[in-house]
């Protein structure tokens, strides 16, 4: 369970939450939904460490989150629209430097597993300067299967579906069940609801923020 | 199955990262190779055929082209893994950020250090570098490199999504070079001159040390803001 207490934060000049307070269910589906420029990304970002609170606390059932970032690190995988993919390797190189940057000591066999599990196995030699959007946000979404591998507790996603076929996005919701049958927790930021036919809580920046 | 392996071995592999996107695309290294060719043969042909004119001034002349021709490679170190979102991903990792630049600083010192050395009999030709020098000369760019590319880690972290950061950077981190290039001429100078360069080597080699134990730091809460805005 994340508590979010009291939270204000800051995007440059501009407060984009007030005081505001809201919890997010473990082992549950979590979709923050907002018109564009709610702060949607905001809030994933601030959950991830990236954006500094301005006051108030986010707190993981009793602990503060932010103080011990590397154990919050190693509970947390943060997806969005960069991918975080380096262009000059392939996509097989690219999930095994991340795997090895996050200290995981992953066998061959995994990675390929990972890779399979969002097809994109044909395509691991592929260098991801020559991939398709979808194709690259596949690649980076290979991640998530090795995260069920390492005890990994929450998914933060910004906008993962935005470039996925509809194959893709079959293959993404069975990650996703996976992962919630291991008690993990997704926090999603998303435009469509309709793509997932999971039960999910959502929670409305538009309405909340009024 | 959780086996973590230690802060050594993800400094080796990121290393090892950083070696296979440089060495794939040869661009960047041989553009700073060609560069300070370039500045080299620029300075010997505006100085004409006298040789000892070159001798006085060879050494000096070495180390501001090495200089030179760094630099403009130094902002695109953190810029590209800023742009295509590994920052964001180091940042959400439980590995602290300082190993990640240290192994990036020292990736980009052996980046651009081999194929210096595998050049450096070239530069002894064009400028007429006396035999004995070599031995000094090499360690001094050795370590004088270090220097430069953790200095250029902290430029190239400030000037992290600004506009015009490839004019902004030169000015910021020139100043912090300046020791190293005239400690780093000392040192062949002095064994010009025969005498003892060892004082020199050892400030050199002090600077350095220095770089080394605050460029990590300083450069990631740099990171940090840059990422934060």
């Amino acid at each position: 369970m994340i508590y979010l207490q009291n939270v204000t934060i800051k995007r440059g000049s501009k407060i984009v939450f007030y005081n505001w307070s809201a919890k997010i269910e473990n082992s549950k589906i979590t979709i923050i939904s907002g018109k564009n420029g709610a702060g949607k990304s905001t809030l994933l970002r601030t959950i991830a460490g990236m954006i500094p609170l301005e006051k108030g606390k986010i707190k993981n059932y009793n602990n503060e989150i932010f103080k011990d970032q590397i154990k919050w690190g190693q509970n947390l995988i943060y997806i969005d629209s960069k991918n975080g993919l380096s262009k000059d390797l392939t996509v097989y190189e690219n999930l095994k430097t991340w795997s090895e940057m996050r200290g995981w000591n992953t066998s061959d066999n995994d990675l390929q597993k990972a890779l399979d599990s969002v097809e994109m196995l044909n395509h691991k030699n592929l260098y991801v300067s020559q991939c398709s959007e979808g194709l690259k946000k596949r690649a980076a979404l290979s991640r998530l299967y090795l995260s069920l591998l390492f005890d990994v507790e929450f998914w933060l996603l910004d906008e993962p579906t935005n470039e996925l076929d509809q194959k893709s996005i079959i293959l993404f919701n069975k990650l996703i069940q996976r992962f919630l049958e291991n008690k993990g927790t997704v926090l999603l930021a998303c435009h469509e609801l309709k793509l997932f036919d999971l039960n999910y809580e959502l929670l409305n920046l538009d309405l909340l923020k009024k | 199955m959780s086996l973590q392996s230690s802060f050594i071995q993800i400094f080796i592999s990121h290393i090892k990262r950083e070696f296979l996107i440089n060495f794939r695309s040869l661009v960047d290294v041989i553009s700073i190779i060609s560069f300070m060719i370039l500045i080299v043969i620029l300075f010997v042909l505006g100085i004409g055929p006298f040789e000892e004119k070159l001798r006085l001034v060879s050494n000096a002349i070495f180390w501001i082209g090495l200089i030179l021709a760094i630099i403009p490679s130094l902002e695109k170190t953190l810029q590209r893994d800023y742009d295509n979102g590994w920052l964001d991903q180091t940042i959400t990792s439980p590995t602290p950020m300082e190993i990640i630049l240290l192994s990036k600083s020292l990736a980009y010192w052996l980046i651009v250090i081999i194929p210096l050395i595998i050049s450096l009999p070239l530069f002894i030709v064009l400028l007429d570098i006396n035999l004995k020098l070599i031995p000094w000369l090499l360690i001094s760019i050795l370590v004088g490199g270090l220097s430069i590319s953790l200095i250029g880690i902290i430029g190239s972290a400030l000037t992290l999504g600004a506009k015009r950061g490839n004019i902004l950077l030169p000015i910021l981190i020139i100043p912090l070079i300046i020791p190293i290039l005239i400690f780093g001429v000392g040192v062949s100078e002095a064994v010009r001159i025969n005498e003892s360069p060892v004082g020199n080597l050892f400030l050199l080699i002090g600077f350095t040390l220095i770089y080394l134990v605050i460029s990590p730091f300083i450069s990631a809460f740099l990171i940090r803001i840059a990422i934060s805005r």
